[in-house]
């Protein structure tokens, strides 16, 4: 029963770090309209970074190289994983910013993915290359212990602590007039900029804020696994946090939380558990990356909007100052499912 | 000294594998107006329906890389017809198309992997003694790389210069609703662009395979970036700046080898991919009204 | 060619803007090629000429969305020439597009409410950390957007999105957006174009309403009966040059002007 329970667990950490990933994308791409290709990337940086924080110097003698090796606490590690993420983030975004069309954006940063991957992969003296990090310790294990069943479920309630964070904070830009602003840059960019607004500072902000966001779910991936290799951060992974964002509902977080579970954590992870097929070790997973492309592509075609569609916006309810017709339509933005996608 | 013109020649073989995939990508972004980020795999495609025809069938590697060239134009066609085309129809806007093209990528490379498996594998032309040009030394396969890509250029200028659908896929390419409204059969200009650039993505894709000597399914798609550096070098949707931009690409790669270690070598595009976003975004080669 | 000092309604009146010498060729055509022009404070102005005599341009030219390669553009005593659109526009110098261009996933309401210049609530310790600074402001935004969006007649499709509206409703939501951003001068290209004479009228009324509430206008403008009706002041360009300004009923007597327009070209 116990492994059971840990498995659910398991599962419940993977939704809260799917969740947080997918935030960050909604801020890039469902609000501001940012072609982040490279989404995974941010997550590998930030998990790679706070793992050197946390491990101790690395050890002469041992054929094992990584960079910091600092000993940090876990909370500053965390923050340092952050910043590193948004630093990456600001430095694409200093180039894919710039006034270029939105091809060129997604090809920046496809690129720059491309790149810091070959750059980790192959110089080991950073997070040693091709076999990536091992042995990152866990975070509180001396206050939760270390039985991996009660471990598990100490590290959900702080993970969800975190990805409830995330919520709010994402939540309070979405209905702010910067996260309206970027929504405007995202429709029509020439015309935000014809009211005043610098969208090179707007879009930014939300290129930086996501990849915070993304790191610190790359944060929390390498304190649970306690490794991350660049086996781990392929294109693919990429696309299951767009996956989860198209099917589930763009410039919504209802539909990030909705998508991180159906993709992220019911079929990505379900499919994990189907056999090998004798003679073809890879085939399950290739069928697994080929069901993801093709979902964001049925989700596309058939419901553009996502499972569950961006809202309306809600004022307060005001009378018209001077008004020449008395106020008493009953305003139907209730926040139902609008059909314009 | 004797370095130096290994690394040149090694550089005009990768710049002519650079134009092939180039040329291919451009053409196909000047007429439609959205990038193929799929197109990684259909490097991929041209790789392995070579490796299938040589290997496997036995067929003479020449013929195998004719018929796969064209193989992957039909693949290409066949995805635009199925996946792309009904995007299209419907107006989505070029920036969900360069989401579909993604997911593209996604599971066209895995088909790949699901049917040809993810090891290494390579031709039987084998590697072949090196031979001496005046202070070049270069393989035979390398050799025909760069004869094939001079003829496909050439092919390729004639085909835009010289016939109708050349002449209409210009037209496109500056202004397709000019072009629509000037009586051209656009649906028919893009199904032969998506034709021709799949051949070349194939062609492009088996000559990698040959100066890499093995391949497997990724070996297209993480060129692709390299291929992304020389068509907006050159100007995206240029063809002639494509060519252009895959010579520069292909010995500033291969020239900077001479100075940082090998693995390291590709990323010297992507530093020119900055370079030219940063300076001159409209490309080598300018026209009015397409930046 | 009537003389540049007949310019004007009153002659006390201020300069608000004032274009020379504006330049930008494209490759071998020269667009804009030297237009000089002034904008009195409170006045309507129409900006009229044949096709390809470069309005749009000199539209694009003043409101930053391209650098001209020479010539000045001064705002209110301030060169402008070159800088970007949004720092154009935080000068209260608004422009509106050719074609619709609404942001169309957001409601009408919405749309309203991105234009106020300089919120405090876009800055992102504000929404973080202060949300309070920016709530009064968000308030009396939403007052002022209802009020705008009452005097359009767009009070009940508030809550619509701005995609979904008709044509001659996107017009005035492009206007009403405008006005919400509080302009001094409002750069108008073509507002009237593509819709049904009715609403041309109205729009008309709004841009005088607005001028009289102490707006100024520079519409660029085909329909030259309504620019005799409601322009103060003419600017007559021809193959990127100024060619002629005055009242419409003055330059109905310029024979380079009538030329022009008959012929497509300059004199």
């Amino acid at each position: 029963m116990s492994v059971v329970l840990g498995y659910v667990a398991t599962l419940g950490v993977y939704f809260c770090i799917y969740n947080i990933f997918a935030f960050g994308l909604n801020i890039q791409f469902g609000y501001a309209g940012i072609l982040d290709f490279t989404v995974i990337t941010f997550m590998a940086i930030g998990g790679y970074i706070a793992g050197v924080a946390v491990l101790p110097p690395e050890q002469r003698g041992t054929e094992i190289f990584y960079v910091l090796g600092w000993n940090l606490p876990w909370p500053i590690a965390l923050l340092l994983g952050m910043v590193a993420a948004g630093l990456l983030g600001f430095l694409i975004g200093l180039v894919a910013l710039r006034r270029l069309r939105s091809d060129y954006l997604a090809i920046v940063t496809l690129a720059s993915g491309t790149i810091v991957y070959d750059v980790i992969n192959n110089y080991n003296k950073l997070f040693d290359g091709a076999a990536g990090l091992v042995g990152v310790p866990q975070p509180y294990t001396s206050v939760f212990g270390v039985n991996p069943n009660t471990y598990t479920w100490y590290f959900l309630a702080v993970s969800a602590v975190i990805m409830l964070v995330c919520w709010y904070v994402a939540n309070r830009i979405y209905s702010s007039p910067l996260g309206r602003t970027m929504r405007a840059i995202r429709e029509d960019m020439d015309v935000a900029e014809a009211f005043g607004k610098d969208a090179f500072r707007v879009r930014m902000l939300a290129m930086v804020i996501g990849c915070m966001f993304v790191g610190l779910g790359g944060v929390l991936t390498i304190a649970y696994v306690s490794a991350l290799s660049p086996a781990g951060w392929t294109t693919g992974e990429t696309f299951v946090i767009w996956a989860a964002l198209i099917v589930g509902g763009k410039a919504n977080n209802w539909g990030a939380v909705v998508g991180s579970f159906l993709v992220a954590v019911l079929f990505n992870e379900a499919t994990r558990f189907l056999p090998a097929i004798p003679g073809s070790p890879n085939l399950v997973s290739d069928i697994r990356n080929m069901c993801i492309g093709g979902m964001v592509i049925v989700t596309l075609w058939f419901r553009p909007q996502g499972v569950v569609p961006e809202r309306k916006a809600r004022f307060p309810q005001l009378p018209v100052r001077g008004a020449t017709t008395p106020v008493s339509v009953a305003v139907g933005a209730t926040g139902g499912a609008g059909s314009a996608g | 000294m004797n370095l130096f013109f290994l690394a040149l020649g090694f550089g005009v073989v990768t710049a002519s594998v650079l134009a092939l995939a180039s040329v291919g990508l451009s053409l196909q972004f000047g007429v439609t107006n959205f990038v193929n980020f799929a197109y990684g795999a259909y490097l991929a495609f041209g790789m392995f329906f070579t490796y299938t025809l040589d290997v496997t069938a036995h067929v003479p590697f020449w013929l195998a890389a004719v018929v796969a060239t064209l193989l992957t134009g039909l693949v290409s066609v066949v995805v635009d017809r199925l996946v792309i085309e009904p995007f299209v129809r419907r107006r989505t806007s070029p920036f969900f198309l360069l989401i579909v093209t993604f997911g593209l990528q996604l599971v066209l490379l895995n088909v790949i992997q699901a049917v040809w498996g993810v090891g290494f594998e390579s031709f039987t032309t084998g590697t072949g003694t090196p031979l001496h040009l005046g202070p070049f030394s270069i393989t035979g396969d390398q050799l025909g790389i760069v004869v094939l890509a001079v003829v496909a250029m050439v092919l390729v200028h004639l085909l835009l210069t010289r016939t109708t659908l050349g002449k209409s896929m210009r037209a496109m390419s500056d202004d397709s609703s000019l072009a629509k409204v000037s009586g051209i059969d656009t649906g028919r200009v893009t199904m032969w662009t998506w034709f021709v650039s799949g051949c070349l993505a194939g062609l492009g894709g088996i000559t990698l395979a040959l100066n890499t000597v093995s391949f497997q399914a990724y070996t297209g798609n993480t060129f692709l970036f390299v291929i992304f550096a020389a068509v907006i070098l050159g100007g995206i949707g240029q063809i002639y700046g494509a060519m252009l931009g895959a010579l520069c690409i292909g010995l500033a790669v291969e020239l900077s080898g001479l100075w940082i270690p090998g693995a390291y070598k590709l990323d010297v595009a992507f530093g020119v991919l900055v370079l030219a976003l940063l300076l001159r975004p409209q490309g080598l080669i300018a026209t009015v009204g397409k930046a | 060619m009537i003389a540049a000092g007949g310019n004007g309604r009153s002659p006390g009146a201020r300069t608000l803007l004032s274009v020379e010498g504006l330049v930008r060729h494209f490759g071998g055509v020269r667009a804009v090629d030297g237009a000089s022009f002034t904008i009195e404070e409170g006045t309507i102005s129409a900006l009229i000429g044949p096709n390809g005599s470069g309005k749009t341009t000199t539209v694009n030219l003043i409101a930053g969305a391209l650098r001209p390669q020479a010539g000045r553009v001064a705002f209110d005593g301030v060169d402008i020439a070159g800088r970007l659109p949004h720092q154009v526009a935080g000068h209260r110098l608004i422009r509106t597009f050719q074609i619709s261009r609404e942001f169309a996933a957001m409601t009408v309401l919405e749309n309203l409410m991105v234009s106020p210049l300089h919120q405090s609530g876009e800055r992102l310790w504000n929404v973080l950390f202060r949300p309070g600074r920016y709530r009064a402001e968000e308030r009396a935004h939403l007052e002022q957007a209802l009020a705008v969006l009452d005097e359009f007649g767009l009070y009940a499709k508030r809550d619509d999105y701005a995609g979904n509206l008709s044509g001659g409703q996107k017009r005035l939501l492009e206007l009403a957006r405008a006005v919400m951003a509080e302009p001094r001068l409002l750069l108008l290209d073509e507002p009237m174009a593509g819709i049904n004479p009715a609403l041309t009228d109205r729009v008309a009324e709004h841009v005088l309403r607005l001028r009289d509430a102490g707006v100024t206008f520079l519409l660029v403008e085909h329909n030259l009966e309504i620019v005799e009706r409601i322009c103060d002041h003419v600017v007559v360009l021809a193959l990127g040059s100024t060619l002629a300004t005055g009242t419409m009923a003055e330059l109905r007597q310029d024979e380079a002007v009538v030329r022009a327009y008959l012929t497509g070209g300059g004199a």
